[in-house]
């Protein structure tokens, strides 16, 4: 893994990321929060695929209640 | 008003019930909802013409079912109707999906391009599949969270519960909403196609 990544995960891991992806969906993140999830997402592709993913969900909920 | 529209509107019936339903989780309840709003739609002269007939029974229908939940939260007995969340707030249920370390432990796989999905009738049935097996109150929180779009605020005032609660509950919705479309949707036959 690589380091810049291995530091970050003791900042904010992964299942920290889903929580938080899931949050800013409804509510607006701190400074902080905002600023490690992007970081996390910058260089995870997994979170990153993840996110679009949740974000998805929503669009395909209005769809569905179209 | 004319028989065409009363045509139209029956045609929508199901989908209604459909939302109504896992909405309140009973049919008798999920009847006169519906009931109630193609009443309303027939005596009413709100339609536009802008958006399309189903936005708009929705947009109807969303009135119609916080107006009955906000009258179930009065009823004594409610209490009992949401009473079995706690099963429901558990948030360390999805850490299976988690490593010790908080990587994943199978990672999100590729879903090409999803909105392709969103156009195909069949998509939507597996849409209907993933949201029935979601528990109870937590299909119900999610609909109002996001079919009938209210706020967090509202729906905490709603039914009692504390912000951490729904988002604990959002959280729990979206994951297994996630995972139930990948494993029947996005890993199978019906994606890219």
């Amino acid at each position: 893994m690589n380091p810049i990544r291995k530091a970050l995960g003791h900042i904010i891991n992964c299942k920290d990321v889903s929580r938080l992806v899931s949050r800013q969906q409804d509510a607006d993140l701190s400074l902080w929060q905002q600023m490690t999830l992007r970081l996390h997402l910058s260089v995870c592709a997994a979170c990153a695929r993840f996110e679009r993913q949740i974000r998805f969900l929503r669009a395909a909920m209005r769809r569905y209640s179209e | 008003m004319s028989a065409d529209l009363s045509r139209d509107l029956d045609q929508h019936r199901g989908y209604l019930m459909r939302v109504a339903r896992l909405q309140l989780r009973d049919e008798a309840l999920a009847e006169d909802v519906v009931q109630e709003t193609l009443l309303a739609a027939l005596s009413g002269s709100g339609f536009s013409g802008k958006s399309s007939l189903r936005t708009w029974l929705t947009g109807i229908l969303k009135h119609k079912i916080v107006d009955a939940i906000r009258r179930k939260q009065r009823e004594p007995t409610v209490a009992s109707a949401f009473g079995d969340i706690d099963s429901e707030l558990d948030i360390e249920d999805f850490d299976g999906l988690f490593k010790e370390n908080g990587g994943w432990e199978t990672k999100p796989a590729d879903w090409g391009d999803p909105d392709a999905a969103l156009s195909r009738r069949q998509f939507m049935d597996i849409m209907d599949l993933c949201l029935e097996k979601l528990p109870p109150n937590t299909a119900r929180v999610f609909m109002m969270r996001e079919v009938m779009e209210l706020e967090t605020d509202e729906i905490c005032k709603e039914l009692t519960i504390t912000a951490n609660n729904l988002w604990v509950i959002l959280y729990r919705a979206r994951m297994s909403l996630r995972e139930c479309l990948e494993r029947n949707w996005f890993a199978g036959e019906g994606a890219g196609t």
